[in-house]
């Protein structure tokens, strides 16, 4: 199974700087060599053992504790050896020099992990959420990347395609066998199935979106004149929770961005440089470069003097967002209204940058205009990659609903239906297809 | 004794792999020996009396188009067809015939006696000629050892046959033929990947015996389906149907009481049974809960009273069989006329072959039919053609001939084959298909007949109908995209009843015709539609064409995609135990199959997308750096 004649890596897993315990992971087929030169023995498999680690001469560099996993029962599928010891930057540093002295070189970035790989240890999906998990910018997104690096989202993908395998044998066992006297593909279990498998598709979809926006976050255009409160309100917004994340590279150079988060959910905040410069900034939206901001954006915030309402050039400016994608109108300086109410469109919200009245409402909907729908403990990490694949095998199962009374363009649809869940787990060949059927119906004319 | 002359190509068998192959390499030209145990039994169906049916109706279409004889042979002796799926679409339906075997075989010894180029010569062959790895002959039985540059091996299931029935069992290539022993010992010598298989056959009825009084009877279709291309259904003989009846309660207990005496049971036979086409005794262990099994009694031809009853195939002791016969409806007072029995043979690991079908060990060999594991008169032609050709083409010093998998079913099987290797004979489904909407039966001739010609292998005749039938289609679909009908001077009526509603803007008849409940015949009675074409198959076309057009034009775009891997070659002196990173266990898989292409070795069972990556890595390195490293 596992790569027999690898090269010996080694690398400090814990992160840098001063810390209670430091870890060297060291994996390949040089174990026990490195072993006997820094522990004087090969510990017993999977046991704790307590110990000096030492130099060349023999001297003591640290003490502590030494787990080794014999391939292919390990992380890597090699042989793999852990030291703990304490966690200062200079002791690992002597470990990890020590360990590269014994033919053993410094591990690349993600390598252990390329190796569990090549080694099958972990699918695709699986390794990919080791890497978000390692980038993950948020404590949610990085519980999220934990669920789909335990497999939480291949299971899922899994399962889905065993339905869809199910139903596809029958479709197919009809289409192949029509001779045979199997029990004629019932209309209602077909029906049944059809259903079954599109309602877990939708709730994955959902679950990777979730993902998907806990990793890759959310970019939000705020629109509005000076004075009326940008600055404040994205204070106000970004409240108590300190933004961990740090500034995306800017894919323009047209927009500043911030980043804030709400609920984990990470907002780069775009402010178009138009609207900043000028004074009659609003005379300016009409420039192609501040459209293509507006492009860009999950959810454009209008942000409006409150005790001003809406202009006729506030009207153009609103008829000049890109249809499809989703818009708040947000009146601030609610505080200065007193009791007098604005009557609302259903599109526009209340607030006050200054005291905070209407932030938490404000907070709701930006969250529920991007799609975020507050079921964290359900949400995957998913990649941009998984999306697409999940979306595209939706639509395909939307058509195959279309031609149900044409079974080769429904088994059709089907097929491209698990050819893109194919893409996020694996393959699944048409002599398993037909193996299903071998085992279900008696064939044999 | 050494025979003067040297052919090209040398054809091993004269079953349905070996005609077709003989024929093949002798319309290409090329001087063509055939050498068969038995010059009566060419073109013999040994099993059951039909042709065709799903996926396989698909492959002797292929064979018909690239000028191959199956489906001329069957519309000959065909007394039954049938239009399976013909309620389903038209890439699941398929053409199966009933054929009458004296006629059938008759058909074929007449294309084989006619062909110019071929030679025909009754002997077995004993030994293959191999110099410095590559094949330059074969001996005979009688010692005659003749010289050729190319030999195709299609000994079917009579390497080291072993017919089972009960615990008796006797060597044998089928039920009265001798197996090929010497052969098979000599190929066993060269090292060559061989495997053990099993099929079976049922018992066979004197029909004078049967009551059909009590059986259903299941008629050919009407009007009558004609197989080839270039057939008609006047060439059709008397026709005749089938009759179905099924198994009881009290067959499944007779059964049950002997398997203490069958081989299959006792471990006796070690060769792997199809799962698809599976004993009776098989059957009715498998499917325990299952009360009773259908089985179709098919005639074996117009001037005999056998039948072959199919579903009951069988290796139990024949006492058993004749009171499992009996026991059917219809059958209580049947005379067996033939014992049903299971027959162990030899065959080759396919994975040891290229795409072209030739031996990647022997230069020059090529391997086509049963010897490859599969099963399936259509499966053999389709291999023989291929190898028959292939064969011919290395004579002529040109490039093989591989059909990819979204060209033809015969691409599909033959990649199936040895890029999976075989485990259980191997037959056709349209599901073993990615590309089953252009894979049609109704197309071809569109698929292949142009290459087939040249490759030098479609006769002037075939040729000329092919190209007229394209144009008539081309300049339909020409007229249909050019004819116009405005919502002005369409009638409400004719809009109503053809279109089920009103049009709002002007259409193209091409794009009404893509309409799913709009058909060629109810289009062409919109008025100022014009004039329909007369040829049905025209038509056809034209209709089959539009209606599948956009899942095809999908289709495209998905092998498009597949096909930067898919051409990618893979030199065959890389050892892959060099490939860094790789397994061991996915280095000996790659070794041994050694993959002409990556997009063949991802097909490679226990090839992960891992594995494909390093490999791509690893071409993209070059060798130096991979030697140097590991």
């Amino acid at each position: 199974m596992f790569q027999q004649k690898s090269d010996t890596i080694a690398a400090v897993a814990t992160a840098q700087g001063r810390g209670g315990v430091g870890v060297v992971r060291i994996s390949g087929s040089g174990i026990a060599a490195v072993a006997n030169a820094v522990l004087g023995k090969l510990p017993v498999p999977r046991h704790a053992t307590f110990g000096d680690f030492l130099d060349e001469n023999g001297e003591a560099i640290d003490q502590g504790i030494a787990l080794y996993f014999p391939g292919p029962h390990s992380y890597t599928g090699e042989d793999v050896l852990e030291l703990q010891g304490h966690g200062g930057t200079a002791i690992l540093h002597l470990l990890l020099q020590r360990c590269l002295s014994l033919n053993v070189r410094l591990a690349e970035p993600g390598e252990f992990t390329r190796r569990a790989f090549l080694n099958d240890k972990i699918d695709l999906a699986q390794a990919e959420s080791v890497a978000d998990l390692i980038e993950a910018t948020t404590t949610e997104a990085a519980r999220s990347a934990m669920r789909s690096l335990h497999g939480e989202f291949s299971a899922i993908i899994h399962t889905l395609v065993d339905e869809l395998i199910t139903l596809r044998m029958l479709v197919e066992a009809m289409l192949d066998f029509p001779e045979e006297d199997i029990e004629v593909v019932d209309t209602t279990l077909r029906d049944q199935l059809l259903h079954n498998i599109q309602i877990k598709l939708q709730q994955t979809l959902l679950s990777a979106k979730q993902g998907s926006l806990l990793r890759e976050g959310a970019h939000i255009a705020l629109v509005g004149r000076p004075n009326v409160g940008k600055s404040s309100l994205l204070n106000r917004l970004s409240g108590e929770e300190v933004a961990l994340v740090s500034d995306v590279p800017g894919t323009t150079r047209d927009v500043i961005r911030q980043a804030i988060q709400i609920r984990g959910v990470p907002l780069h905040i775009m402010d178009t440089a138009g609207l900043r410069s000028s004074e009659d900034e609003v005379e300016n939206m009409g420039m192609a470069r501040t459209h293509q901001t507006l492009q860009r954006a999950d959810l454009i915030l209008l942000l409006l003097d409150g005790s001003a309402g809406l202009s006729v050039k506030d009207e153009e400016i609103l008829a000049s967002f890109p249809a499809d994608i989703p818009h708040l109108l947000v009146y601030n300086k609610a505080d200065l209204l007193g009791e007098k109410n604005l009557a609302l469109r259903s599109d526009a919200i209340s607030i006050s940058a200054k005291t905070g009245t209407g932030i938490e409402e404000l907070r709701e909907r930006m969250l529920k205009l991007i799609g975020w729908q507050n079921q964290e403990s359900g949400a995957f990490i998913a990649r941009e990659r998984h999306l697409k694949a999940l979306n595209l095998a939706q639509s395909h199962l939307i058509n195959a609903t279309e031609v149900l009374n044409h079974p080769e363009l429904f088994a059709e649809e089907l097929r491209l239906t698990q050819h893109e869940l194919n893409c996020i787990t694996g393959k699944f060949t048409a002599d398993n297809l037909l193996g299903e059927i071998f085992s279900r119906f008696c064939i044999g004319k | 004794m050494k025979f003067s002359e040297v052919f090209d190509v040398i054809v091993v068998g004269g079953g349905h792999a070996g005609t077709e192959a003989a024929l093949a390499s002798a319309r290409s030209g090329c001087k063509t020996l055939l050498l068969s145990h038995n010059i009566e039994t060419l073109g013999q169906m040994s099993c059951n009396p039909s042709i065709g049916g799903i996926g396989k109706g698909h492959l002797v279409k292929e064979v018909d188009a690239l000028g191959g004889a199956m489906a001329h042979a069957t519309d000959i002796g065909g007394i039954q067809f049938r239009i399976l799926n013909s309620s389903k679409g038209y890439a699941v339906r398929a053409t199966r015939a009933q054929a009458d075997r004296m006629l059938y075989k008759q058909a074929i010894r007449t294309m084989l006696e006619n062909q110019p180029n071929l030679w025909l010569f009754q002997q077995a062959v004993d030994d293959l000629l191999v110099e410095q790895d590559k094949v330059v002959g074969v001996v005979t039985q009688l010692g005659l050892r003749f010289s050729a540059k190319t030999v195709v091996l299609t000994a079917g299931t009579f390497l080291a046959g072993l017919i089972h029935v009960g615990q008796a069992n006797y060597q044998a290539g089928r039920a009265g033929d001798p197996p090929s022993l010497s052969l098979a010992h000599r190929l066993r010598e060269l090292q060559l990947p061989v495997g053990r298989l099993k099929t079976g056959t049922p018992p066979r009825i004197d029909g004078r015996t049967i009551d059909y009084s009590v059986l259903q009877e299941q008629p050919g279709d009407d009007p009558v389906p004609v197989f080839s291309f270039m057939g008609n259904a006047a060439q059709h003989p008397k026709q005749m149907p089938c009759w179905i009846t099924e198994t009881s309660e009290r067959t499944h207990e007779i059964i049950r009481g002997g398997l203490d005496r069958s081989p299959l049971f006792t471990g006796v036979i070690e060769g792997v049974g199809p799962r698809y086409c599976p004993s009776i005794e098989d059957k009715i262990t498998r499917f325990a809960g299952k009360t009773s099994h259908q089985i179709f009694l098919e005639p074996e031809g117009l001037t005999t009273h056998e039948i072959y009853p199919n579903g009951i195939s069988t290796s139990l002791p024949f006492d058993v069989q004749v009171e499992l016969v009996r026991s059917i409806k219809g059958l209580e007072n049947a005379h067996i006329l033939r014992p049903g029995y299971a027959i162990e043979y030899d065959y080759f690991n396919p994975c040891g072959l290229k795409s072209s079908l030739e031996s990647k060990a022997i230069k020059g060999l090529f391997f086509a039919g049963q010897i490859n594991g599969t099963t399936g008169y259509e499966e053999a032609a389709a291999q023989g053609l291929l190898a028959g050709l292939n064969a011919s083409l290395q004579v002529r010093e040109m490039d093989a001939w591989c059909p990819r998998r979204d060209e033809a079913y015969m691409g599909v099987m033959v990649d199936d084959l040895i890029t999976q290797g075989v485990i259980e004979p191997y037959r056709m489904f349209t599901s073993r298909a990615e590309y089953r909407l252009q894979l049609r039966e109704d197309n071809a001739d569109i698929r292949l007949t142009e290459i087939g010609r040249q490759l030098g292998i479609v006769d002037d005749v075939r040729w000329q109908a092919f190209e007229k039938k394209r144009e008539s289609i081309a300049l339909e679909q020409q007229r249909l995209r050019s004819t116009w009908v405005n919502p002005r001077s369409l009638p409400a009526e004719d809009a109503q009843r053809v279109l089920g509603k009103n049009i709002e803007r002007e259409y193209s008849l091409h794009e009404l015709l893509l309409r799913p409940d709009v058909n060629y015949a109810s289009l062409m009675t919109l008025t100022g539609a014009g004039v329909a074409v007369e040829d049905e198959k025209v038509s056809e076309q034209v209709e089959i064409q539009a209606k599948y057009q956009g899942y095809i034009d999908r289709q495209h775009e998905e092998i498009k995609g597949s096909l930067k891997n898919e051409a990618l070659q893979l030199p065959d002196n890389l050892d892959y135990r060099e490939v860094r990173g790789l397994s061991t266990e996915a280095g000996q898989k790659l070794n041994l199959h050694k993959p002409e292409t990556i997009g063949q070795a991802a097909r490679i069972s226990g090839i992960t997308p891992a594995s494909i990556s390093l490999l791509l890595v690893h071409l993209k390195r070059g060798f130096k750096d991979s030697k140097a490293t590991t």
